[in-house]
């Protein structure tokens, strides 16, 4: 049994998805961080222990990484690593809003094939916000 | 090093009057992992064997490291790593006698490595080559590939007979030998999903010829489907720039386009008076379109 480095298990990768690898861990990087899963100074993997870790090319964590730094995501933190960059963290609402975008427009679609309404649409994702409240208490 | 590991310019190979390569222009840079897909008989083997001088071309040149294979160093060649397709080892030796001797040859052997690898993979050590399955030998020839950590590893179709757990155990290999972004591997496959973890490019061989290459990452940003949702009936010459494919029923479309860009989409709602909308493609879905006709 191998054991898989903690950190890395925040991540999931789906190599046959048709979304490249650097741009799965890039959104899910900036789920945890908006979801405030990981807080700001917060040390990421290294980029060997992650692509060990996921089993993927180092460049591709590599690649990941580089882009996050330049979207001001995490920062460099000279002989030390990567880091959650202060600013980022719990992200506007547009950037959250954006997060959920691609499941909205997965539900369109499929409210489109059903032939519902809008309001038959919406009255369906409220009820689903409204039980989500519920549990949460 | 300045040259780039691989360069293949023009390069054809007819077998009497069958032409199987038509001119493969490939470059491939140092550190890159590059898999190559066709479907059978696309003419892999052949350009595999090619690039390692064990085939001579019909036309064109190949350069490995700036030599040319045909006439290739002994220094050149203690560099590089081949597994065939089909492997063949001296069936009375042992199979740790067999490291032992291979080992010879090569003065950077990395023994400690070679155990780990040994024992990662469940090789019978005290075994005779000749009684191991296909899947054992094929194991035992890259691991004997693997042993000098050669700077240009070439595989032909190394997956092949390998069970699940033997894939993903070679997969981090290759991914312990690149990890320092100085060694080259090439592998050929008709297996996409093992591809898509390891590979840092992709070369589609299509019709004697380099379809596509690029890196991974590249192609999976580029390469997308439009779902498309007209107002009215779509007419018979509906078509959009840099289709790979496109399958029209009544107002809707599924488009495969080789290049998506934001101008593309705009422009098919604007002369088509439609809804697009962009799917992703996993590389069996971008290797299916691309061999549609």
């Amino acid at each position: 049994m191998r054991i898989v480095t903690k950190p890395a298990l925040n991540f999931e990768i789906h190599p046959s998805s048709g979304v490249p690898i650097y741009r799965q861990l890039m959104d899910q990087m900036r789920l945890l961080v908006a979801s405030g899963r990981m807080t700001a100074g917060e040390l990421v993997p290294s980029i060997r222990q992650l692509a060990e870790a996921l089993e993927v090319n180092m460049m591709t964590v590599s690649k990941a990484y580089a882009r996050l730094e330049a979207d001001g995501v995490l920062e460099r933190d000279r002989g030390v690593g990567m880091r959650v960059k202060a600013a980022a963290t719990n992200g506007s609402v547009t950037q959250r809003q954006g997060e959920l975008r691609p499941d909205a427009e997965q539900l369109a679609a499929h409210a489109w094939q059903l032939q519902l309404s809008d309001e038959q649409a919406l009255s369906v994702v409220k009820t689903a916000l409204k039980k989500r409240a519920d549990v949460d208490g | 090093m300045n040259h780039p590991v691989i360069e293949a310019r023009g390069v054809t190979k007819q077998f009497g009057r069958r032409e199987v390569l038509a001119g493969v222009d490939l470059t491939v840079p140092h550190g890159a992992v590059v898999g190559l897909v066709g479907t059978n008989g696309a003419g892999k083997s052949t350009f595999i064997k090619c690039l390692l001088g064990l085939l001579r071309p019909s036309g064109g040149t190949i350069r490995l490291l700036g030599e040319e294979p045909w006439t290739l160093s002994a220094e050149m060649k203690a560099h590089l790593g081949y597994v065939p397709q089909t492997v063949q080892l001296y069936p009375w030796m042992r199979v740790e006698q067999i490291i032992r001797y291979v080992a010879a040859f090569y003065p950077q052997w990395d023994a400690a490595w070679v155990d780990g690898l040994v024992r990662r993979w469940d090789l019978p050590k005290d075994h005779r080559v000749g009684p191991l399955s296909q899947g054992q030998l094929q194991k035992l020839a890259l691991v004997l590939a693997l042993g000098h950590r050669p700077g240009l590893l070439v595989l032909d179709e190394p997956v092949a007979s390998l069970d699940p757990v033997a894939r993903r155990e070679f997969l981090r290999s290759l991914l312990e030998l690149t990890a320092d972004a100085e060694h080259t591997v090439l592998f050929s496959t008709h297996i996409t999903s093992d591809l898509e973890r390891v590979a840092s490019h992709i070369a589609v061989l299509r019709n004697g010829r380099i379809a596509l290459f690029d890196e991974l990452d590249a192609v999976k940003d580029r390469v997308k489907r439009l779902r498309v949702a007209s107002r009215a009936d779509l007419p018979a010459h509906f078509a959009i720039r840099g289709a790979l494919r496109t399958q029209v029923d009544g107002r809707n479309a599924l488009v495969a386009v080789a290049d998506l860009d934001d101008a593309l989409v705009r422009e098919v709602e604007t002369n088509w008076q439609a809804d697009v909308s962009v799917e992703d493609l996993n590389l069996e879905d971008i290797f299916l379109e691309l061999h549609h006709d």
